[in-house]
């Protein structure tokens, strides 16, 4: 039984990155640039999984996040001429040291008080970056099309033997990341530490008695969640090709937390049900109709049918079939 | 734990299933150009049809009613134009996703129309790499017209922004002597080029700027920004906002208590439905007497009530668009941008491609736009893809617009 415990998830996620390796081969490349931007929603849910779904610290905020990786990105590339795939793990740094710190004062803000305050960060976020101008752009924003520290734009390129377009390019770098970012978390969640998250999620007091540290876990799952929505950022400005304070609207930090509750709280593979959510439900609500105001309309919808429908998320749903069939 | 697998492999099933069917949904065409077929068009508009910025949604859905009426009359050179209008929320990263699927995907002739300065901003650079034209960009920006060299596939069509605030500025040098100034901007390129044409206007006159005072875009209002402004102790208000900080700014002076001697509004937000609002029932006596600058004719204007060209306008709105408001003037830009595509689409010839319908855009001297003032021309040339730089001043009276004083020029190149 124990075997079989760790190795069921080991089976999933091998049989998700064998249909994520073939994919390209079966749609359109615009198509698996569409998908190269689920997997970047994949990474930022990830990442706001690990603080609201596991920590049970709600953030309205994410959107932030993201902004200051893609910033990273688009600054190193612009005017440090850092090749784009390093400039990943280095907004991935520079979020997390910024996540924590952010998490310090976070520390005495709990529930709704928490919310405000991240969501005042994501709302702050755009007048802040527009102040900077000689850094940022201001609202012109940096553009990284034709730049020679992409690694791929209209030329091709030669990856492993196999000649790449944009992309199909675009496509891996972006799942490899997801996926490396899925498997951290997954290792990071299951044990010791995933166990003190969740105590200080079900009872702070609880947690606190059992010898688990409050602040070190809470500023940690902080920083850790910043981290993995600044290599999303990351992905955006490189998928994208473009950044302004535009482009990380407050719109942006709730569709996150929109995903994460779709595709299930404390859940890690409920949350490709959640990026995929994310991604297409603005284009699919086009094609229902395009009248005024219609996609609003029809989004806001589906989204009360489906949190009538599934409460606890696709990974709710999930757990629920589990039950039903093993009576 | 099979069941998980199970439920893993669901989830990438329906994944899978998406992407396909929406695949199959897409297949292209071949010919010489894409989008091109002997009796067909296909255009392609990013437009807000969702989100904060939908008002803006008028000027695509003016232009897809016309396209529709000029179908129904045989279309040009016998080909039908298709608008394919993609929503990006205003939000410049999804106008990217939503134009490499009217390139990529849908496989569009050009993109016509696209709404927003960061917006096209956004995929200029991209449209010129794959030589897709980028049609009348919908922005007053300098860029969109003045770096032809670099972006030969772009082309704007509204008077730029700078040359409107020059008009507005100059307007002032010449009739208010000595006048302060107190203007309040969007702080953002829009803002900014009003501001600088503004400058440019008043240059070597007497007018000065006693207070600048920016605002954000995504501010929830102007308040603070107004009261400052009113305490510079100038007398001339002038405001270079979008339409809900233009209606704020307004409704604040007079609660202020303020009394400009004169008020200057940008066409953006000088449209009669939002002076309306601004003006409380015509109580607020700082809206009166404004004074904006005006190339389209405005739907609300009786002056225009019996004008051929406008009682078209309102056949082809309620024949194609019956629930919109036909008293929105964003619906004549959208005509006015149509009707000016489907001419150079004409001179293109049969024989229709790309570069030759961008040659034609690039040196173009139409005059006769029936959406447009009479006397106002779109003309182009080599360095200058701005295709309307006229326009004429008007006031705002008792609840309309009139327009008054011959037409200026003011070459942005």
């Amino acid at each position: 039984m124990r075997r079989s415990r760790a190795l069921a998830p080991i089976a999933a996620f091998l049989g998700l990155a064998v249909v994520v390796a073939v994919l390209p081969s079966f749609v359109s490349g615009f198509r698996a640039q569409q998908f190269a931007y689920v997997a970047i929603y994949l990474t930022a849910l990830i990442g706001l999984n690990i603080l609201t779904g596991y920590t049970g610290q709600i953030s309205l905020g994410h959107g932030a996040f993201m902004a200051i990786g893609g910033y990273t990105t688009a600054i190193l590339m612009v005017d440090h001429g850092v090749k784009d795939i390093w400039t990943i793990p280095v907004a991935a740094v520079v979020t997390g040291v910024v996540g924590f710190l952010f998490g310090i004062p976070a520390l005495r803000l709990s529930g709704l008080y928490l919310a405000l305050a991240t969501f005042a960060v994501a709302v702050s976020m755009p007048a802040v970056i527009k102040r900077f101008e000689g850094f940022t752009g201001g609202g012109g924003g940096l553009n990284l099309f034709g730049l020679p520290e992409l690694t791929a734009s209209l030329e091709p390129v030669t990856v492993l033997g196999r000649e790449l377009t944009f992309n199909d390019w675009l496509y891996y770098l972006c799942w490899t990341v997801a996926l490396v970012g899925y498997v951290i978390a997954w290792l990071m969640l299951r044990g010791r530490t995933g166990r003190a998250l969740r105590a200080v999620r079900d009872s702070e007091t609880a947690a606190q008695s059992s010898g688990v540290s409050l602040p070190a876990y809470k500023t940690l799952a902080f920083g850790v969640s910043a981290a993995y929505a600044g290599v999303a950022g990351s992905l955006f400005a490189i998928a994208t090709t473009f950044v302004n304070p535009d482009t990380f609207p407050i719109a942006l930090s709730i569709l996150l937390l929109v995903g994460v509750v779709v595709g299930g709280l404390g859940s890690l593979v409920g949350l490709i049900a959640g990026a995929v959510f994310i991604q297409f439900l603005p284009i699919w609500s086009q094609q229902v109709s395009k009248s005024p105001g219609a996609p609003a309309v029809v989004s806001g919808v589906v989204l009360i049918a489906l949190m009538f429908v599934l409460p606890m998320g696709v990974a709710g749903l999930a757990a629920r079939l589990r039950t039903l069939t093993k009576r | 734990m099979t069941r998980r697998i199970a439920f893993a492999l669901t989830a990438l099933v329906l994944t899978l299933a998406t992407g396909v069917t929406a695949a199959l949904a897409g297949t292209g065409r071949s010919s010489a150009d894409p989008g091109v077929t002997p009796t067909s068009i296909l255009l392609g508009t990013t437009s807000p049809l969702s989100g904060a910025a939908s008002a803006y949604a008028s000027v695509a859905r003016g232009a897809d009613a016309y396209f529709k009426y000029v179908n129904a009359r045989g279309g040009v050179n016998g080909r039908k134009i298709v608008d394919t209008i993609v929503d990006d929320q205003y939000n410049p990263q999804l106008t990217v996703q939503a134009t490499r699927q009217l390139v990529e995907q849908d496989k569009v002739f050009a993109v016509f129309n696209g709404l927003g300065t960061e917006q096209n901003l956004a995929v200029r650079d991209y449209l010129n790499a794959n030589k897709v034209p980028q049609l009348f960009a919908a922005s007053g920006a300098t860029a969109f017209g003045s770096e032809t060299a670099k972006y030969p596939y772009t082309i704007g069509l509204q008077p730029s922004y700078q040359a409107e605030g020059w008009v507005l500025g100059k307007y002032l040098a010449r009739t208010q002597g000595a006048a302060k100034v107190a203007v309040l901007f969007q702080n953002d390129d829009y803002g900014k080029d009003l501001l600088n044409g503004f400058k440019k206007g008043i240059e070597r006159s007497r007018v000065r700027v006693a207070a600048a005072q920016p605002y954000e875009a995504t501010a929830p209002d102007v308040q603070s920004q107004v009261a400052k402004l009113r305490s510079s102790g100038a007398n001339v208000f002038a405001v270079f906002a979008t339409p809900k900080a233009a209606i704020q700014a307004y409704v604040y002076a007079n609660k202020l208590g303020w009394k400009p001697k004169l008020s200057l509004t940008n066409a953006v937000s000088s449209a009669s439905n939002i002076m309306q609002l601004a003006s409380e029932g015509g109580t607020n006596k700082v809206v009166e007497g404004s004074v904006s600058i005006v190339f389209l004719k405005d739907p609300t204007d009786p002056k225009w009530k019996k004008d051929a060209a406008m009682k078209l306008y309102r056949s082809i709105m309620k024949r194609y668009a019956p629930s919109a408001n036909a008293n929105d003037v964003y619906h004549v830009y959208g005509m006015a941008a149509a009707w000016t595509a489907v001419e150079a689409i004409r001179k293109a010839g049969k024989n229709l491609t790309r570069d030759g319908l961008v040659k034609v855009v690039a040196a173009m001297n139409l005059s006769g736009n029936p959406f447009l003032l009479p006397g106002i021309g779109l003309k182009t040339g080599p360095g200058d893809h701005f295709p309307i730089e006229q326009m004429l001043l008007q006031r705002w009276h008792k609840g309309t617009w009139k327009s008054f004083g011959g037409i200026w020029g003011y070459r942005t190149a």
